[in-house]
């Protein structure tokens, strides 16, 4: 306690000057005079008296001082004096301060940006109460589709039976239904939940409460809980809310609370629900069938039990739903179930991409800090005389040493300073970047561990810069002093400090072309893949009529007729060449796949189940979106309810069943037990029609097989239009989207998207990654070439003097220009190997992010190696060409 | 004169103390004199050793200045001590009141089997 006090008491002293010293003299003095008094009174004379008492009071200046020393925090006076001067020192070479200011500014600045992204998508803990124990399963196949398949409730049933190291197992069940309140009706995300989801997924009520076990079940009041994030967006946070009623799909539903913001999986929702609000969640085909597979499992690590227990135990669970169940699993295409740690799952498809620019960032960082430190290397050879004379006057190697750290530590603040404006700027870019990868961009802050982490790493390069600096030991300064000017040439082992650093910014340099490179050629690559559609002139609007509640309740009633008036409209505004209605948009993918069989073609042993897309199209659909029919013909209008079902398939389908074979006039027919959920048939039907392939997974996926049938033939469930124009069919996008509402009030009508804005969504996020790391990439060349051509600089004019004797002697300028071109070349032959080596690394690093180019592309590597080549020679040429221009005559005489 | 002797390191404070402790609120001259009369003129005490411990003090909270008049009617600054400084001087004195003994046992010539 007494400690505390006297550290405030002294950090008050330092900040002010406390009650001053007026006070402390007038105590001195009063001391004096008792004293002189004292000695007057033992029969001194007044002048005597005096002369002892100052004696034996050691000095008042002395006294003054070593209070103040006491009553403040000399260091830190000290401090503040070592900061002046260095920012003194700074100012008498702006450039200096200024060229490394900036270098650290972008370094930090872009390391800052990228770290709070990694920290707020990654590393961040989850904001679930023990988030580190919450795991989410994941049923998958190799077949298409097959990536996250999802649970059926009876397999949930066997976990929850089977794996007791899982404490709870929640259901969550991603589910489309609109909203009704008195401001009007709304298509919103909901996940229909179990009562325990909450408390499974440890999340608590910001207001009212949440579901709960006794809110499971049929005849249990219909309950909604809202997500922050929808409470705040569409209600502003009225907190009125909680005992509300509000429709959902038509039927009551009371608002019982709001849950605090989290990120969900496996995407955001406005709402949770309990499972009564869709009849279909509790019926019989719901609850008993085991291939109708619409939950997702979270579940959270029973207290004591290990993760590796979950996984032994859950794939103990599976084998024998294999075993028990052949029929519902395609063992064939390996059919499995993983147990992934919650956090991880949040972050799967932001990982790669995110660790890519941040390894990015750091190379900038490197880079920059390596140029720096040659700067300031340069720069202490320069003062170097001046510091050794401080040192002999007293200063101490410490003392000097503070002073180069506290100098650093300045140009590294300043740096942090700048690098956090940068970093304010990225972070809003970055976010929305990130949105498209992980549910958790909105976690990304600019907080208190990420600037602890701009700190640490603007203090690690100050440390770093200080104690390159090379400094006379104690007692060695004579030495050093008698050097004075001829030491001015720098040691042996700055200038190998000097090349080191160059060799590797040249290197690292390399290794962020060549990402940049074979990134921005994924790109190319990527733009140039053909969708599978004829025209750009096509606009695509999804406009679902039913939510999938009024779906099972009562089918798809007028839908067939409401499309077709829709599609008669927009097919008579100007410009329109041609309107087709289809279930699922082209160049969309489709989450509709189901087992599919030819006749006559038996699957062989262990072979995988095949499986194709189901869509629907009307007979307009493939010239509207100008997809070629390969062979046979489109549908027709007399594809009717009741004529024979007849199907399209694409060209990957008709390539797997029938190769060599003319397709048109076979028969197949979907199958597999879950069918039986589906509004669908298993009877065989004959195809009449081949299409051409589309990019319907994005520009980057392979191609699925696809079935389609007549949409006239079929439910109803989806819908949109397909629009095709003569040209600019962008400009079409309100008329049509006038006509669909006036049609459909209250739906949702999404994704109203032209060919080039669909192959976009696809570019984008990987026109973002080329362009980040070719800024880096360019930033870092840019950095590097400085590099080279400041440390050739020095080294020239360290050299003067040689180079002058070196001429009188007869060589003639280009043999100089050659030595210094020579001196050049070797560091920068050295860092070009060393980068080609680790590009070769980081390439198969983000393999995962590439199309159509090769990690080891010959044609990147090759380019890049050439082009810092270029670079590198220019940067050495001017040093060369300047060490060229030396009069020996000058030079030797100076 | 006796042998001169330096202050050492952490009994000063406890000299102040223990001054202040037995004559009340006194000035800096009054506890220097003091300690030097003690000490039997063997300890003296210069300004700038007397007085950043007295203001060590002040700061830890172990006494109060106050500015008074003196008996010879000039201003001084008296130093008193707070309950804390009571306390403080108690724990110093009896901790080394025990690493005098164990000193003294460490001195003094041994007598073992006696």
């Amino acid at each position: 306690m007494s400690r505390i006090l006297a550290a405030l008491a002294r950090l008050r002293g330092a900040l002010g000057r406390d009650r001053g010293d007026d006070e402390l003299r007038e105590e001195l003095e009063s001391h004096l005079d008792m004293e002189i008094a004292e000695y007057v009174r033992r029969g001194m004379s007044p002048l005597e008296a005096r002369r002892q008492a100052l004696l034996s009071s050691g000095g008042l200046t002395h006294a003054v001082e070593a209070v103040h020393d006491q009553r403040g925090l000399p260091w830190m006076e000290s401090l503040g004096a070592d900061v002046k001067y260095a920012l003194r020192a700074l100012r008498r070479s702006p450039a200096f301060a200024g060229v490394v200011v900036l270098t650290l500014a972008l370094g930090i600045g872009a390391n800052t940006a990228i770290f709070s992204v990694v920290r707020g998508v990654l590393l961040k803990p989850l904001p679930h109460r023990e988030g580190d124990r919450l795991l989410y399963m994941r049923q998958s196949n190799d077949a298409p589709g097959g990536a996250s398949m999802a649970f059926s409730v009876p397999e949930v049933a066997e976990y929850r039976a089977g794996a007791k190291s899982l404490g709870g197992i929640a259901e969550f069940s991603s589910w489309s239904i609109t909203h009704t309140t008195d401001e009007g009706a709304v298509r919103i995300q909901a996940g229909l939940v179990t009562g325990n989801y909450f408390e499974v997924m440890g999340l608590s009520a910001v207001l009212g409460r949440l579901t709960q076990p006794s809110d499971d079940g049929v005849g249990v009041p219909a309950v909604m809980v809202l997500t922050h994030e929808y409470w705040q967006k569409r209600f502003g946070g009225d907190s009125g809310l909680v005992g509300q009623q509000v429709t959902l799909d038509g039927t009551s539903a009371t608002v019982i609370g709001v849950v605090q913001p989290a990120p969900f999986f496996p995407g955001r929702v406005d709402a949770l629900l309990n499972m009564v609000v869709s009849p279909h969640h509790v019926s019989a085909m719901m609850v008993h069938g085991r291939t109708h597979r619409m939950t997702e499992m979270v579940a959270r690590l029973a207290p004591g039990a290990s993760l590796e227990q979950a996984r032994a135990e859950v794939a103990a669970v599976t084998q024998r739903m294999h075993a028990d169940h052949k029929d519902a699993y395609d063992l064939g295409a390996n059919a499995r179930v993983t147990v992934i740690p919650f956090k991880e799952v949040l972050g799967e498809r932001a990982r790669l991409t995110l660790w890519l620019l941040m390894g990015a960032a750091a190379f900038v960082m490197i880079i920059s800090a390596a140029n720096v430190a040659n700067l300031t290397l340069m720069r202490g050879v320069r003062r170097e005389h001046e510091l050794v004379v401080r040192a002999a006057l007293g200063a101490g190697v410490s003392r000097l040493r503070r002073l180069l750290l506290v100098e650093n530590l300045v140009l590294a603040l300043l740096g942090a300073l700048c690098g956090a404006g940068i970093a304010l700027g990225g972070v809003r870019l970055l976010t929305t970047f990130a949105a498209r990868y992980s549910p958790r961009a909105g976690e990304i802050q600019l907080d208190g561990v990420v600037f602890g982490f701009m700190l640490s790493l603007s203090l690690a390069v100050a440390l770093l810069l200080s104690f390159l600096a090379v400094l006379p030991r104690e007692g060695h300064f004579a030495s050093w002093i008698l050097a004075g000017a001829h030491r001015l040439s720098g040691g042996l082992r700055k200038q190998r400090v000097q090349r080191g650093l160059v060799v590797a910014q040249i290197a690292v340099s390399v290794v962020l072309l060549a990402g940049a490179g074979l990134l921005t050629r994924t790109m190319i690559q990527l733009g140039n893949v053909e969708t599978g559609l004829r025209t750009e002139e096509v606009l695509t609007m999804e406009v679902p009529l039913n939510t999938p509640a009024q779906l099972l309740a009562r089918g798809d009633g007028d839908s067939h007729q409401r499309y077709e008036r829709m599609r008669q409209e927009i097919r008579a505004l100007p410009g329109v060449i041609e309107v087709g209605v289809g279930g699922t948009m082209p160049l969309r993918a489709s989450s509709m796949l189901f087992d599919v069989k030819a006749e006559n073609k038996a699957l062989g042993v262990g072979e995988a189940i095949p499986r194709a897309e189901m869509r629907t199209a009307g007979p307009e659909y493939f010239r509207a979106a100008g997809i070629p029919l390969l062979a046979g013909r489109p549908f027709l209008s007399t594809d009717q309810r009741g004529s024979g079902k007849v199907v399209i398939i694409n060209k990957t389908l008709a390539d797997h069943f029938f190769r060599g074979e003319d397709p048109v006039g076979k028969r197949l027919a979907w199958s597999g037990d879950i069918l039986r959920f589906t509004p669908f048939t298993t009877e065989w039907r004959t195809v009449v029609g081949v299409a051409a392939n589309t990019q319907d997974g994005g520009l980057d996926a392979k191609s699925r097989p696809v079935m389609f049938m007549p949409f006239a033939q079929e439910m109803a469930i989806a819908g949109g239009m397909v629009i095709r124009a003569d040209s600019n069919v962008a400009a079409l996008t309100t008329a049509a989207v006038r006509i669909a509402r006036r049609i459909a009030p209250g739906t949702l009508i999404e994704n109203v998207l032209t060919v080039s804005q669909i192959k976009d969504q696809s570019l984008s996020p990987r026109r973002l990654n080329a362009l980040l790391v070719s800024s880096f990439g360019i930033l870092a060349v840019i950095i590097a070439a400085v590099g080279i051509a400041g440390v050739l600089a020095f080294s020239v004019s360290s050299r003067t003097t040689e180079i002058g004797i070196r001429m009188s002697l007869g060589a003639d300028r280009g043999r100089v220009q050659r030595m210094i071109l020579r001196e050049g070349g070797s560091l920068l032959v050295t860092g070009l190997a060393l980068g080609v080596v680790g590009a070769f690394y980081a390439a198969r690093v983000i393999q995962g992010l590439l199309f159509g180019v090769a990690p080891n592309d010959p044609v990147t590597m090759g380019g890049v190696a050439l082009l810092m080549a270029a670079i590198g020679i220019g940067a050495c040429w001017i040093p060369a060409m300047r060490a060229a221009r030396v009069d020996p005559a000058i030079t030797m005489r100076s | 004169m006796a042998e001169k002797l330096d202050v050492k390191q952490g009994t000063l404070a406890l000299m102040i103390l223990k001054t202040i402790e037995v004559l009340g609120p006194l000035h800096g001259y009054g506890v220097a004199r003091r300690i030097e009369e003690t000490s039997k003129n063997r300890l003296t005490l210069n300004y700038g050793t007397l007085y950043p411990a007295l203001l060590k003090l002040e700061q830890e909270g172990f006494i109060v200045a106050e500015w008074r008049q003196s008996e010879n009617n000039r201003r001084a600054k008296y130093y008193s001590l707070t309950p804390a400084g009571r306390k403080q001087l108690a724990r110093e004195a009896r901790e080394w009141h025990q690493t005098a003994d164990l000193i003294a046992a460490f001195l003094s010539p041994r007598r073992e089997g006696a």
